[in-house]
């Protein structure tokens, strides 16, 4: 993709120009002790308490009503505490964890097969390529397990046994039965869960609700987070809040790629405007892909939707031999067809893991095999499956995804396959936490997708939403309990002249968006970024490629800033204004994106680069280089971020290659 | 431009969730589901005593002795009149309640869509499994060309002319002739014409109440409610064709 | 396709709207009902005027923002499917389409089609949870649901709070919405303690919000994006006439 103004990339920026990276040995940490096992046993211990009847005193602002959002404000409701929460949704029920399907992990080993939380840890850490922290992801799988009691005790309806015992079931390739599902809806039934809790501390009166705000600056006073502004998005009121804490767990950011499974709401903007304020951002570039979504077809599409992953248990994978073949499939001879997955990978076939599917489906496109209108897809075909073991099996295992797939593409995949295409669908990156889910700046805490802790290069599936449950549920609020006791923090006026200078900020970035009067919808430069981002910044980067996206994006904001049109007044609802704003963000954030992804020189997880290889083409890490979180520091739009490494080091496992020849 | 509003934190402002409590309403009968409960119970009830008039007044079909016979039993028994408060407060109840209920229904959607889906006849506005018909809509027009018509109907034949049997074959002499009384009136057309249009008015309201008050009840289960939803309405057609076929019946097979 | 568009604009809650006619060309039948207004804002946007304010976020038919009555049908001619589920292939090339907010005294017009449905949030945090403080469960197997409880708790707790079935009930009743929920929870052991009084609450609130009463008209069902059953409704009747038997307030 060539950026449509056709301005040719400068001369490659030498290093130097891109980031600096900060001399000093960065240890963030609290110290940490014991055996793993009982780490968090000890820095609960070393918690300080707050009194119950002083509770009501301090406000926490908590952004986002998602499962870490929901959960931790519903929690510290519970406990006393004066809570503010706030979203972008007309309801704190419709965050985007409500689309998550496939279930979460928990190390119950109820199927008594072997499973613990150890084995859970080292799934999650070997699976994220040993680019988390041992400590945080321990900590994980501890307390998935009390997710679980939780959850059934707020009458989420997982699925059963008829002996009425919690049902398991393996997903994504794990060894163990150690996913608990409701349908395939296990994330609305989560979050409609603590979103019940939550409302039942609104009517309590610890909880009050801001649905239908986005957050536009996080305000600090004395190098301590103290506030947010937001802008009410019915009125276009901006307002004010102060509180002793402020929580972000406002989701993931892969919305800067345009098109992704994420909801149409889910933005960069609450953590890149806490960025700009001294928050670090972590490992950026870590992005994961999924490889069975329905393709695009065209440039009107808004977002792209996800299939399980199951599918490739019975599909075969293919792509015509040669380039530019338009038969329609039925007609392409077997001897012309090209199973690649099977070809490259004959042990594991087309049950190669997300991210290794979903390279080499971009490869075959690349090469100009791919298939559909756009040539952006690949087959996914049952046609052995149905001859070998019969229709009605396929329909009773994947009935309700071939009927998405038709309501969708109008297309029936019993007669004729499927196409797929990767999306984007998580992202591990985010704000910089420590063990606390404290950010760098204190009293703001991090939870959920928002923050980066503990997946790694690459999540598992099931268990975001064991982290952001674990994150709001179990672990913020202690250690913000611990926050308030110990930094007691002062009461705050929003007259203070922070919030006026943050108001007036905002005020100006809206007028200024409104009266540039161009020429181009903010959804037409959306557009245009992520096809740069999917492009460069995607499944596969190179240095060449990464240079270029960075030359790119700089013009592209610079063009923004004078081509956008954005109709309408700020004083009422005004959805075009928001996402205008939010474009703003990404287009600085991508380049954040992007260097992050040149500076790493390895592979890992999710992050092929392919100067890293091995000889088979597989991802390559360099432990002795790269074996570190990289934390950056805001420098300024445009200008060269600084980057912190946090060392990740590994007392307890020992990092492995791994290798699905 | 942008209005700039000086907001702290507490107390809470403004919240979608601040529950109004005090505007909870606390009587079980001011509840929309009390308000309906009510309206099964009493239009149950008058069904009850439709069906009970029905086969009194099927007699005209024995003849005159009958009727008049029991026509004469029930003008004297003891308990006519508390049984006719009864029904009258039954009555007065359903057709308070169904007024309430129509007011406060129609004030929850004060403005129609410009574009209804139009479908008079047959099942459901909204396709399967809706059980919208032209009965269920139109329960409020079809009850109160009931109303008008029991108070017609009432002046007609309870406090209409007061005919004495006087003829041993139609009775105990002296006693009201219900049979004449009953011949004479629908030998008009205008009154024939009246019940016809009546009567199929109120099984048009039965089409759809009886199975509402029902499941207004909270009876209802995938096991038996197609069955209850069916005999509901085969109820309602019975019930309208025997009421019918008495005017009919005199008009163009007695006279 | 080329298709003609009558939508329903509204400046804001107390300004009177009207249907306006809007022309679209090109649309493709792989688009969604969204995609096509995207389309038509894009356009809008573009001629200097104020797009169409409407609701959605997921986008896949699970979050329960969007919402458009169409062709006086709310979520549009097809079911099960949600607003933003619907694709352009059902329609016609030269049909004219009617676009339509969700209408009921409970859900005000915010502007155009956007409308608030802070009252279900409402009826919810009325009594619509188990009260569990975290840290006081028991180990999730110490108590056994039946497994045909837990189906029947999941068909209810299925819904996403759309409102489609007050947007198509001629009284706006909630009861599908509510019912679902009630249904929910008291289909499990630990929902149990709180049925009377999360119903006669839920109820109360409901009925303040100003929704209307249950005629048993069945439309709800029949729109509803994930197919909530009348059975809901009778249970809400049932847990109600126990919770006000019971005394709960
Ligand atoms: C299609 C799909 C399927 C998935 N399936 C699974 C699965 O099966 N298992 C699994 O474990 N994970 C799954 N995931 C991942 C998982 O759903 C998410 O990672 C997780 O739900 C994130 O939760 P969260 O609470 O961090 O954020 P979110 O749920 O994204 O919530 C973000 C919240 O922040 C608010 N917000 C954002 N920005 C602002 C702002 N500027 N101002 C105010 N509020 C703001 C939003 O309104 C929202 O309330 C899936 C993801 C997708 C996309
Ligand atoms: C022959 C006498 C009548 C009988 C047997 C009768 C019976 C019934 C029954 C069984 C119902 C169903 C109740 C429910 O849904 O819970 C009903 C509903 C109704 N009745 Fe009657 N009724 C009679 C007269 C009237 C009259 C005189 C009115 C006058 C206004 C009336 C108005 C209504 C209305 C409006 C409803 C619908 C309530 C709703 O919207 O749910 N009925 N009736
Ligand atoms: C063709 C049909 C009908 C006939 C022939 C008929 C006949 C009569 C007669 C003869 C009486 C007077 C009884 C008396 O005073 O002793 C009467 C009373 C009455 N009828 Fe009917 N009726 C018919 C249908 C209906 C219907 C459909 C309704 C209800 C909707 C109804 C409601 C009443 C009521 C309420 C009374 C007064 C009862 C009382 O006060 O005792 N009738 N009817
Ligand atoms: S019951 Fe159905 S229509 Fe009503 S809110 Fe729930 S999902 Fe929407
Ligand atoms: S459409 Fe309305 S009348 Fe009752 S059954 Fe559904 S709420
Ligand atoms: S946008 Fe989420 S349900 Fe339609």
């Amino acid at each position: 993709m060539v950026l449509q103004t056709g301005v040719l990339a400068p001369e490659r920026p030498v290093e130097q120009d891109i980031y600096r990276v900060a001399d000093n040995d960065w240890r963030p940490q609290p110290p940490l002790k014991g055996p793993l096992a009982d780490q968090w046993d000890h820095r609960k211990d070393e918690y300080k308490l707050v009194a119950p009847n002083n509770r009501r005193k301090h406000t926490v602002i908590v952004v986002g009503t998602g499962l870490a959002g929901a959960s931790v404000a519903a929690s510290l409701g519970e406990l006393g505490y004066n809570v503010l929460s706030f979203c972008i949704q007309d309801s704190p029920r419709r965050a985007h964890s409500i689309a998550a399907q496939g279930g979460i992990n928990a190390a119950k080993n109820y199927p008594n097969d072997g499973d613990s939380v150890w084995r859970l840890f080292y799934d999650t850490i070997k699976g994220g390529d040993y680019r988390s922290r041992e400590s945080n992801t321990y900590r994980l799988a501890q307390l998935s397990v009390n997710i679980i009691d939780q959850a059934v005790a707020q009458g989420v309806p997982f699925e059963r046994e008829y002996g009425g015992l919690l049902a398991n079931r393996s997903f994504g390739g794990a060894q163990v039965s150690r996913t608990f599902y409701a349908r395939g809806q296990t994330g609305q039934q989560l979050l409609l869960g603590a979103y019940q809790s939550l409302m039942r501390q609104v009517d309590a009166g610890t909880v009050t609700t801001f649905p239908r705000r986005e957050m536009l600056d996080l305000i600090t006073i004395d190098g301590r987070a103290r506030g947010i502004v937001v802008r009410h998005l019915i009125t276009g009121a901006i307002e004010r809040y102060a509180a002793d804490v402020v929580v972000l767990a406002t989701g993931g950011y892969g919305n800067v790629f345009y098109l992704s499974t994420n909801a149409v709401n889910s933005n960069a903007s609450a953590a890149w405007r806490a960025h700009k304020r001294g928050a670090f951002f972590a490992n950026p570039a870590y992005t994961q892909i999924h490889p069975t979504c329905i393709p695009v077809t065209g440039d009107h599409q808004s977002k792209l939707t996800l299939m399980s992953e199951s599918l490739r248990n019975n599909g075969r994978i293919w792509v015509p031999k040669k380039a530019g073949d338009r038969r329609p499939p039925n007609q392409i001879p077997v001897e012309d067809r090209d199973y690649y997955l099977e070809r490259k990978y004959p042990s594991f076939g087309n049950l190669v893991p997300r991210d290794v599917a979903s390279r080499n489906a971009k490869q075959v496109c690349d090469e100009g095999r791919g298939v559909g209108e756009s040539g952006l897809a690949v087959y996914l075909d049952f046609h052995d499956a149905i001859e070998r073991r019969g229709k009605e099996y396929i329909r009773s295992e994947y009935g309700n995804l071939f009927e998405m797939y038709e309501r969708i593409t109008g297309e029936d995949a019993y007669e004729t396959p499927m196409r797929i295409y990767p999306a984007i669908h998580y992202t591990m990156g985010g704000l910089w936490v420590d063990y606390d889910l404290q950010s760098t700046i204190p009293g703001l805490f991090v939870l959920g997708e928002a923050n980066f802790s503990d997946h790694g290069a690459n999540r598992l599936g099931a268990s975001a939403l064991m982290q952001a449950l674990a994150d709001g549920y179990f672990v913020a609020p202690y250690s913000i309990a611990n926050y308030i006791a110990s930094a007691a923090p002062e009461p705050i006026s929003t007259a203070h002249e922070a919030f006026s200078e943050s108001v007036y900020e905002v005020q100006a970035r809206i007028n200024a968006l409104l009266s540039v009067n161009g020429h181009r919808t903010p959804r037409d430069f959306h557009r245009q970024l992520g096809h740069l981002l999917w492009d460069e910044v995607g499944m596969s980067r190179n240095d060449a490629g990464l240079r270029h996206a960075l030359a790119c994006i700089p013009q592209l904001r610079e063009e923004f800033w004078k081509d956008v049109m954005v109709p309408g007044t700020p004083d009422n609802k005004n959805y075009n204004l928001e996402y205008a704003g939010r474009v703003a963000d990404y287009l600085e954030f991508a380049e954040l994106m992007a260097i992050d992804a040149l500076h790493r020189t390895e592979s890992c997880g999710c992050h092929f680069r392919e100067e890293s290889q091995t000889p088979d083409g597989e991802a390559l890490r360099i432990d002795d280089e790269f074996s570190y979180v990289a934390a950056w520091k805001f420098a300024g739009v445009g200008a060269q971020p600084l980057l912190y490494k946090e060392p990740l080091e590994f007392a307890f496992v020992h990092p492995s290659q791994r290798s699905y020849k | 431009m942008v209005e700039t509003s000086q907001r702290s934190t507490d107390p809470p402002l403004e919240t979608a969730a601040a529950t109004p409590k005090s505007a909870r309403r606390k009587s079980y009968l001011a509840s929309t589901v009390g308000v309906k409960t009510l309206m099964a119970i009493t239009g149950l009830l008058f069904f009850l005593f439709l069906v009970f008039h029905l086969i009194g007044n099927l007699l005209l079909f024995v003849g005159p002795s009958t009727l008049n016979g029991y026509s004469h039993w029930l003008i004297v028994n003891p308990f006519l009149v508390p049984a006719e408060i009864g029904l009258l407060a039954i009555f007065a109840i359903h057709v308070f309640e169904a007024v309430v209920n129509y007011l406060r229904n129609r004030a929850a959607r004060p403005t129609p869509y410009y574009q209804p889906v139009r479908r008079i006849f047959g099942r459901g506005w909204a396709g399967k499994p809706s059980r919208k018909s032209f009965a269920s809509t139109s329960m409020i027009l079809s009850g109160l060309i009931t109303l008008v018509f029991v108070v017609v109907h009432i002046i007609q034949f309870k406090y209409g002319p007061n005919y004495p049997v006087t003829s041993p074959s139609d009775g105990t002499p002296g006693v009201r002739d219900i049979y004449r009384l009953v011949t004479h009136q629908f030998s008009s057309t205008w009154i024939m014409l009246f019940y016809v249009f009546c009567l199929t008015v109120i099984g048009i309201h039965l089409w759809h109440g009886l199975t509402s008050a029902l499941n207004s009840l909270g009876v209802d289960s995938p096991r038996y409610t197609p069955a209850l939803l069916k005999t509901g309405r085969v109820i309602a057609v019975i019930m309208a064709a025997a009421f019918l076929s008495l005017p009919l019946w005199v008009y163009f097979v007695w006279s | 396709m080329r298709l003609t568009l009558l939508i329903w604009r509204q400046q804001g809650p107390d300004v009177p709207g009207k249907m306006v006619e809007y022309e679209v060309n090109d649309i493709s039948p792989d688009m969604s009902f969204l995609e096509m207004l995207d389309v038509l804002n894009e356009q809008l946007i573009l001629s200097g005027s104020d797009p169409i304010a409407f609701d959605s976020d997921c986008r896949e038919g699970i979050c329960g923002m969007c919402g458009l009555v169409i062709n006086g049908r709310p979520h549009g001619p097809n079911r099960f499917t949600a607003t933003c589920q619907l694709h352009m292939r059902f329609f016609n090339d030269g049909d004219t389409i009617t676009i339509e907010p969700w209408r009921a005294r409970a859900f005000p017009i915010i502007k155009d089609l956007t409308v608030d449905r802070s009252a279900f949030d409402r009826i919810m945090a009325a009594g619509g949870y188990v009260s569990s403080n975290v840290g006081a469960a028991p180990e999730a197997n110490s108590i056994l649901v039946p497994r045909q409880a837990a189906d029947s708790a999941m068909d209810s707790a299925a819904c996403i709070g759309c409102g489609a079935c007050v947007a198509t009930c001629k009284n706006a009743s909630a009861v599908l919405f509510v019912g679902a929920k009630l249904t929910h929870l008291a289909d499990l052991p630990q929902g149990d303690p709180e049925r009377a009084r999360r119903a006669v609450r839920m109820v109360a609130q409901m009925d303040a919000e100003g929704f209307g009463s249950c005629s048993n008209e069945g439309e709800c069902q029949a729109v509803c994006p994930k197919g909530i059953d009348l059975l809901n409704i009778a249970t809400l009747r049932r847990e109600f006439n126990r919770g006000v038997k019971m005394g709960a307030k």
